[in-house]
């Protein structure tokens, strides 16, 4: 497109012979020869290019002036008699690009013109630019509003699991560490985890979701759904990879209620097939007893069929009242007795799996409050994670559990396991209590340990564990002799402890 | 002479109601309540057939099983799973019948009855 040009010049020949010089170089020209008509041209539009005498009236000096502060794009070229040419650099100075000199020389004129039509596609260059770099610092607040704000803890990871930029949500929660280790940040581990969808990603560059049970700096767990996308640089070479998780622990807490309702129906169908076998053999003996008219055999019966009648009825209402809450039915027992059925329960599966039992009961502890059915299940359970710890230590010792029963300085009763299996990590003694962690793959179910430590923990108790990857672990399980204050109407799982028959 | 059925379970109603069913049809039944006991009475009685509950206190059914096919004496006798345990079937393969309880005892009769002859 033409440059539009304002010719200013006192001169009505001297400008119209200009006007056809330039206009032969492809520019618009308008020419005017005094201020009044420049004042009005100028007043209604500035022109790319003014080429002027600013000397022909006073007040044209400030009008150039004034146009130069309203437009710095406007380039002017002054012009003038020799001995005015240095008042004009002295008012002008930078303002303008050029000074020449009458009578113009025409090869000064055209390089004065393409002086100023360089300048000015620079400066149209430098403003479309400037423009650019609007709209990106806009559009890169907008992202990093979206990466702040996002409700998901988002990190991002090197190739060696190290983290080098994480959202708001992900700092509240797991601490500012850039550059840490993930695993260690996330997992409390000191080692990369088993299964990590951020190396699958760097691996095969697809996304990659698990579920993962994580830490927080306060110490809380949270489960979590994770997703992994590959960030790639400007040659398609992967470079990092961001890890998006969603906190999912109302959702697992939720599911913990069903599971557990499933459970616990799951491990009554079985009391009930028994119940009605019973009673199918009772109408048997009712029917072949009046067949033969055998009164001894109809008399036991009926009563087996009362008996299976009431035990249906009682199961049912237990069933109702354990899917709402259930209080713990504290009972009198002597902690040797309590000891003595734990071992008992535990003996069989330890000797099939060659684990040495070294049991130290002294009779002289006397008598705990205690709900006998829950708390033997769940000492049983801790024996029985300590036999898993056992056999699946692969070193060829001998494996012994040591259990011992005895008092501490805080008149509590202390049950102390210890076995010299295969020890825990640093993340599985963190979660070991928590919903659906387990460390034994798909043979566990995550439910065990954390029933367990429930059944401990509503009674009053505390479990402190002590372990070293490849030497062992010890608990002890700590509960008062009296039933405590607190414990009345606490919800409590509903998930029955195994029965037999 | 009539057929000698060991019935193996910890549940003294459904041992009494399997004793009497087996010996109104003219089946001679003995019962024990549990894996020691059943072995002892399996050597002593050398019996026919056996029902076996799996799940019971101390050792439990497939333990049994285990121990009779060790002996060449009883490893030839049959064996009926009776359990309300789910998934029973799986736990002693060799067994000849599966049931679950409530089982239907016409099933039950008939199977002891095409097994014995």
């Amino acid at each position: 497109m033409a440059k539009q040009l304002y010719l200013i010049d006192g001169d009505e020949n001297h400008a119209e012979a200009l006007k056809t010089y330039i206009g032969r170089r492809q520019y618009d020209v308008i020419c005017v020869s005094t201020f009044d008509s420049a004042k009005r041209l100028l007043d209604k539009n500035f022109p790319d290019i003014i080429l002027a005498d600013p000397f022909i009236s006073e007040e044209m000096v400030s009008c150039l002036e004034s146009v130069k502060k309203n437009d710095p794009r406007v380039q002017i070229i002054i012009f003038s008699q020799k001995d005015k040419l240095d008042t004009a650099m002295d008012i002008f100075g930078s303002s303008a690009i050029h000074y020449l000199e009458l009578p113009l020389n025409s090869k000064a004129l055209d390089l004065a013109l393409t002086a100023a039509c360089i300048i000015i596609s620079m400066n149209k260059k430098v403003s479309q630019y400037s423009q650019k770099l609007v709209d990106f610092q806009n559009e890169q607040n907008l992202l990093n509003q979206l990466f702040e704000e996002v409700p998901c803890y988002i990190s991002v990871q090197d190739r060696n699991l190290r983290i080098t930029a994480a959202n708001k949500k992900f700092k509240y929660h797991f601490g500012n560490q850039i550059g840490g280790y993930c695993f260690e940040i996330y997992k409390h581990r000191t080692s990369q985890c088993h299964e990590c969808p951020v190396v699958a990603t760097f691996q095969d560059g697809k996304s990659h979701s698990t579920e993962e049970i994580v830490t927080s700096k306060f110490g809380k767990q949270y489960n979590v759904l994770t997703r992994t996308a590959p960030i790639r640089n400007e040659k398609g070479e992967i470079t990092q990879v961001m890890e998006m998780s969603t906190n999912i622990t109302q959702i697992r807490q939720l599911q913990d209620h069903l599971v557990s309702l499933g459970l616990m129906l799951g491990s009554m169908s079985h009391g009930v097939k028994g119940m009605l076998t019973a009673l199918d053999g009772g109408i048997y003996q009712l029917e072949t007893g009046l067949a033969k008219k055998d009164d001894d055999r109809v008399f036991k019966a009926s009563e087996q069929i009362k008996t299976m009648a009431d035990k249906i009825k009682n199961m049912v209402l237990e069933i109702l009242y354990y899917a709402k809450s259930r209080e713990l039915q504290y009972e009198e027992m002597t902690v040797a007795a309590l000891a003595r059925n734990v071992v008992s329960n535990v003996k069989p599966m330890a000797e099939k799996h060659g684990v040495n039992l070294d049991i130290a009961i002294p009779e002289t502890l006397g008598n705990i409050d205690v709900d006998p059915k829950w708390m033997e299940a769940s000492l049983v359970n801790f024996l029985e994670n300590a036999v898993d710890a056992c056999v699946s230590d692969r070193d060829n010792k001998d494996h012994c559990i040591k259990f011992q029963v005895s008092k501490n300085s805080k008149n509590q009763i202390c049950f102390t396991i210890s076995d010299n299996g295969i020890g825990m990590d640093t993340e599985t003694k963190n979660k070991m209590f928590t919903l659906f962690f387990t460390s034994k793959g798909s043979q566990g179910t995550g439910l065990g340990l954390f029933i367990a430590h429930r059944v401990i923990k509503y009674h009053g108790g505390i479990v402190d564990v002590e372990s070293e990857q490849g030497k062992g672990s010890q608990f002890c399980i700590c509960l008062p002799f009296q039933k405590p204050d607190s414990t009345k109407n606490v919800e409590f799982p509903v998930v029955f402890p195994r029965v037999n028959g | 002479m009539k057929k000698k059925i060991l019935v193996i379970d910890d549940d003294l109603n459904i041992r009494d109601y399997l004793v009497s069913l087996f010996n109104d049809n003219g089946y001679e039944a003995y019962i024990a309540g549990d894996v020691k006991e059943g072995i002892k009475e399996a050597n002593k009685i050398k019996p026919d057939l056996i029902t076996l509950d799996i799940e019971m206190p101390g050792e439990w059914g497939p333990r049994f099983y285990r121990q009779l096919s060790q002996d060449p004496k009883l490893k030839n006798i049959p064996v009926i799973v009776i359990s309300g345990l789910s998934g029973h079937q799986y736990a002693v393969v060799k067994a000849v019948a599966s049931l679950t309880k409530p089982f239907d005892r016409n099933e039950l009769l008939k199977i002891v009855k095409e097994t014995l002859n």
